[in-house]
């Protein structure tokens, strides 16, 4: 037998054994099946070539990759490139949807919106695929929070759970050590991409997520991950191929489901890159069952920290309240930006520095939320900017850091450039709540307005045609078909604010305003003018309680005006 | 005579229809353009004699409209912006840009004219 037919028989050995491993799985013993293999086949080559191979790093299942790692490195760097303008698509949809929109309108935004949606998420899996493949995502191995990770994941995919058939169950050991050091946003990633795919595949029934501790020695523990659905399942025959990439169940999942058919194989990348294991367990019209096994190293005992009582109930002063977000990371992206949602607050999160400081500029933010390490600007730059500021509202504004790991020399950094707190990713939710809550209503307590009454000075007119009588040279007519202008702009101006006060779009209520100012001038409509000279007030610092008092005066006063304005037009 | 063509980008109605009907009486073509997208796209194609544009305006604002009249299309037909007043980084934004007169609301309607002319006849000049 010559060494070309050993090694064909080799790598068919090795086929059969992942296949082996894929169908039916005790992790354990697979695990070590894989490794005694792994180095018997290394035993073996170096007996056959007579040069000892390079430690195995990794006990990898087949490769999931045909792509040599340069072609890799361009689709990375193609997908970066579509990413940046589509971001900025994306951004402005966001916009258009501030604006006045009439139904139809609306429902063309919208469906953009979840177009533009889901061509980001295609690029987002494919630039991921593509940095795992050529091999240019690093690992990190830093302190992390299991329980509050999966409580996050769980989360994020009630978030996408958009029908009430569909119910999504967690169950952790009780086992499971609190403080693990891995990767968590790798394993979140991991865990978001099965449920995310479950949450796809089932229209009614359960979702069940399991975290068991397997094994636990010497600091080091296995845990499997188990994410089992009543969806529509996958042939047994299909069920070897769904973790190459590009490659769906079936041949109408895109048109059906829509996705990359990239999702399993980043998985299964990453699961190897981990040196984990991963496997599934399917039947057409019954579920699937996907198994990952992982290794951790248990963090040791200092950095727990201790749990805390929830809050139940949202607190007002984080309704409402404007948070900027520098966040480099996709997920947790997503993740920043449903969580406050969920709390009533207005997000606005983005990963580039100078993007998110001339924001500032032009909005009031009530806090701002950092992530430190960034590309281009991390968060000591862009916090040291915003110190410096020359407005008062800028330079004062809190600054939350929100780190993976914060080393002394962070600590003392933070401190230097002013960062004003700071809370450890992956962060308990109770507790960022919390630190919010007590640094918005610190510096809210410092410039509370009091909302007044407005009076009016009874013995002036409230309206005034004269002014613009005189502007249409004596043309009546004219002058009628303004006043008639007038009258619709105002309806629709009392219609705008009502909607935008249901949206919580202040902006939208201050352009508004500005829109109608010069007209109330003209018509010399003092008292109204005066009411929306305090909504334009109100809407700068979001003040919803003031927003709609004023708007209420307005309601009030506007009858007595158009009366007002009637006669006035009849004595002329 | 050929009646000059004017742009009025305004999004009140009122004043609109108020500045359209004074310009017009003066001997002016007014088009009456809802907001800043639409006069950016109406002069790409046809170039009007002057534009009287509002600052605040939804897709475009004013001052992005004197950017893109002088740096894009490297026109230099008069320009006149009107905005509620207050803000003079405003103001001194659309002169450095190029604006060519700046008015503050609400605008009266007699000075609006005197300005336009002005602009109009020095553009002619030069």
């Amino acid at each position: 037998m010559d060494t070309r037919e050993l090694l064909m028989h080799l790598s068919k050995l090795e086929n059969g054994l992942d296949t082996y491993s894929f169908t039916e799985l005790n992790t354990k013993e697979a695990n070590r099946l894989k490794k005694s293999f792994e180095s018997f086949k290394n035993g073996l080559e170096e007996k056959v070539f007579g040069m000892p191979k390079p430690e195995p790093v990794e006990v990898s299942l087949k490769k999931t990759t045909t792509k040599p790692p340069e072609e890799h490195t361009m689709i990375a760097k193609v997908s970066h490139e579509i990413r940046t303008p589509l971001n900025g698509i994306v951004g402005f949809i966001d916009l258009l949807k501030e604006t006045t929109l009439g139904p139809k309108q609306q429902e063309l935004v919208n469906a953009l919106d979840t177009a533009s949606g889901n061509l980001m998420n295609i690029i987002n899996e494919l630039l991921e695929f593509s940095k795992l493949a050529s091999g240019h995502d690093t690992f990190e191995k830093v302190p992390f929070n299991l329980k509050n990770l999966i409580t996050e994941v769980a989360f994020l995919c009630e978030t996408l759970i958009t029908d009430s058939k569909v119910e999504l169950c967690v169950h952790l050991d009780k086992n499971l050590p609190e403080q693990l050091l891995g990767d968590p946003s790798k394993l979140s990633q991991i865990l978001l991409n099965l449920v995310g795919n479950a949450v796809k595949f089932v229209e009614k029934g359960k979702i069940n997520l399991e975290a068991i501790l397997k094994s636990d020695q010497q600091g080091k523990v296995y845990i499997e991950f188990i994410v089992a659905d009543t969806g529509i399942g996958i042939a047994n025959n299909k069920l070897q191929r769904i973790f190459e990439s590009y490659r769906q169940a079936e041949d109408d999942t895109q048109l059906k489901y829509g996705g990359s058919g990239l999702g399993l194989s980043i998985v299964k990348e990453i699961v190897d890159r981990m040196d984990g294991l991963i496997a599934v367990k399917s039947a057409l019209g019954a579920g699937s069952t996907f198994k990952v096994t992982l290794p951790f190293e248990k963090a040791r005992q200092q950095d727990i920290t201790s749990p805390r009582r929830p809050i139940k109930s949202v607190p007002r002063s984080l309704k409402h309240a404007k948070i900027l977000v520098f966040e480099d990371n996709v997920l947790n992206q997503q993740l920043m930006e449903n969580r406050l949602k969920s709390w009533g607050c207005q997000p606005f999160v983005t990963e580039n520095g100078l993007y998110g400081l001339q924001l500032l500029e032009n909005h009031e933010f009530d806090l701002v939320l950092m992530d430190l390490r960034m590309p281009k600007m991390s968060g000591f730059q862009i916090t040291e900017c915003i110190r410096q500021n020359k407005q008062d509202h800028i330079r004062n504004v809190p600054v939350i850091a929100l780190t993976a790991d914060l080393s002394i020399t962070d600590r003392e950094h933070c401190k230097k450039v002013g960062i004003t707190n700071y809370i450890l990713k992956p962060y308990n939710a109770d507790e960022l709540q919390r630190m919010m809550q007590e640094l918005i209503s610190e510096s809210e307590k410092e410039n509370k307005r009091e909302i007044s009454q407005i009076t009016f000075d009874q013995t002036s007119s409230i309206v005034n045609l004269n002014l613009l009588y005189e502007e249409c040279m004596g043309e009546k007519d004219t002058l009628a078909e303004l006043v008639q202008l007038f009258k619709r702009n105002m309806y629709e101006f009392i219609g705008n604010v009502r909607m935008h006060l249901t949206n919580n779009d202040s902006r939208g209520i201050g352009f508004a305003v500005h829109k109608i100012k010069s007209s109330l001038k003209m018509l010399e409509a003092k008292s109204l003018a005066q009411i929306c000279g305090k909504l334009a007030e109100a809407s700068e610092s979001a003040a919803y309680e003031a927003l709609e008092k004023y708007y209420k005066q307005f309601l009030n006063e506007y009858p007595k005006v158009e009366e007002a304005i009637d006669i006035e037009l009849n004595k002329l | 005579m050929k009646p000059k063509e004017l742009l009025l980008a305004e999004d009140d109605p009122m004043l609109a229809s108020l500045l359209k009907f004074r310009l017009e009486k003066e001997g002016y073509a007014v088009a009456l353009m809802p907001d800043g997208k639409a006069v950016k796209e109406c002069i790409a194609t046809h170039l009007p004699d002057a534009i009287i544009s509002d600052v605040m305006m939804p897709y475009f604002s004013g001052i992005e409209l004197v950017d893109y009249l002088r740096n894009e299309l490297k026109s230099k037909i008069p320009i006149i912006l009107i905005s509620t007043a207050s803000n003079e980084e405003n103001v001194i934004n659309a002169f450095k840009m190029g604006a060519n007169d700046f008015l503050a609301k609400p605008v009266s309607p007699s000075e609006l004219l005197i300005r336009v002319n002005r602009e109009i006849e020095r553009h002619q000049i030069i």
